[in-house]
């Protein structure tokens, strides 16, 4: 592809490697860094900085710089932690302000297609922090797809018997959503978590 | 829809069972972002109405209609995991482009059952017997699969993968076991359409579990993911 630049072909090869970027941006991206060579060291000494300073949390394993994050060590609520697949859903709950708790993040969700067992995810992690004791309720706040729906229900199996009140996030027509245009599936479900007046 | 991954930035990447034109590959693109087109719609085993632009590799999504995601279905781990094998074993023994309304059929009614009944993992194997015997793959239960004599059904036979059947007592000497019981709620899978029509108590169910399992596993290419997680579960 790019006949005569070697190292201009290898840096072209890693671009595509990034999710959303196919050959003709990776080129698009490779000109634009090679036009501009003070982006290029700041760009690659984040990338270093990132990688050296960036580690996940061994309680909550969100991302962060200082182990244990932030959250886990502030004075937040602690007797709620509420479960996410990835740490930018994580990022989302924060935005939104709603939750005052702590987080835990598996760092996947259950797979019956692709064989993803619990196994393969923070579970048994979640389960010591509730072992230690204090936490009265679980927010299971995993997608709404057939992969976070299976990790929601294989989590309350586990949780439901030793007593702690397991929470999902609600499901339903988004705010300004207007009725007409929302899907059959997301109605149906929308109608099934229907809440009293 | 027999499976879906993320593709791109905003894409789904679909693996389609349809009626007209048997199994496709295609992008429903951005699938992930558009509210209006597809959400919800391209998860695994929901059933759609779409408009499709077939093309050679991979067709084009240009909308789909949700008939149902199955509700029942994702309300418990257990059925979402069977529907998830069922899924996938369609997915393998079908090649592309070939359109086979009678699997779609017994999955579609897989699904349903899974769906509105009750878990029962004699539908299971009454799914798995009736997608052989589709395939072009069903086992011999009425005459040994090696030498060809009739099998009355008065004793226990072996059963092989290999040889494709049954075998009377003279061609096989190991291999699982398989009483006349067993043979005969088999038969009876095979010759009913209906599912719940056949209920295998708990010692046919782990014979008939074995022979099919194995009969599966002679046939495919590659191991099934969501049998592992189905394993898992203690299914
Ligand atoms: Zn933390
Ligand atoms: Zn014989």
């Amino acid at each position: 592809m790019v006949h005569n630049s070697r190292s201009l072909t290898k840096l072209v090869g890693e671009l595509k490697k990034l999710p959303g970027v196919g050959e003709k941006t990776a080129l698009r991206l490779a000109f634009h860094l090679m036009k501009s060579p003070a982006n290029v060291s700041a760009l690659a000494e984040s990338l270093l900085e990132v990688r050296a300073r960036v580690r996940f949390c061994s309680t909550c394993f969100g991302i962060t710089e200082n182990d244990p994050c932030s959250i886990c060590t502030g004075d937040r609520d602690s007797s709620a932690i509420c479960v996410v697949e990835e740490s930018q859903d994580l990022l989302a709950i924060e935005r939104s302000g709603a939750f005052h708790g702590r987080y835990h993040v598996l760092q996947g969700a259950l797979s019956p297609l692709n064989g993803v067992t619990p196994a393969q995810l923070r579970i048994s992690e979640l389960m010591r922090r509730i072992e230690a004791g204090g936490v009265r309720e679980v927010v299971l706040a995993t997608n709404f797809s057939v992969e976070g729906e299976a990790t929601a229900l294989y989590l309350t199996k586990l949780l439901k018997p030793l007593g702690i009140r397991v929470t999902r996030l609600a499901h339903g027509i988004p705010l300004g959503g207007d009725l007409e245009y929302i899907d059959a599936a997301t109605v149906q479900r929308a109608m099934e978590g229907r809440s009293e007046l | 829809m027999l499976g879906a991954m993320d593709y791109r930035e905003a894409d789904r990447l679909v693996t389609l069972f349809t009626l007209e034109h048997g199994k496709l590959k295609g992008v429903a693109a951005g699938a992930k972002r558009s509210v209006r087109r597809f959400a919800g719609v391209c998860e695994p085993f929901a059933r759609l109405r779409l408009q499709i632009v077939l093309r050679e590799g991979l067709s084009r999504l240009q909308g789909a209609d949700l008939v149902t995601v199955f509700p029942g279905i994702r309300r418990e781990l257990v059925k979402i995991a069977h529907a998830g094998y069922a899924c996938e074993l369609t997915d393998q023994f079908l090649p592309e482009g070939v359109s086979n309304p009678r699997l779609f059929r017994l999955l579609v009614s897989y699904l349903e059952r899974l769906d509105g009944a009750s878990f029962s993992a004699s539908d299971r194997r009454f799914f798995e017997i009736n997608l052989l015997k589709i395939l072009g793959y069903r086992p011999a239960l009425g005459q040994c699969a090696s030498c060809g004599m009739e099998l009355t059904g008065e004793e226990h036979y072996r059963f092989s993968a290999a040889a494709g059947g049954l075998l009377c007592s003279c061609c096989g000497r190991v291999g699982p076991s398989v009483s006349p019981q067993t043979v005969a709620l088999l038969g009876r899978a095979l010759s009913s359409g209906r599912f719940g029509a056949v209920t295998f108590q708990p010692t046919s169910l782990r014979e008939a579990g074995t022979l099919l399992d194995e009969a599966i596993a002679g046939h495919l290419v590659r191991p099934l993911k969501s049998l592992l997680f189905l394993q898992e579960l203690g299914e």
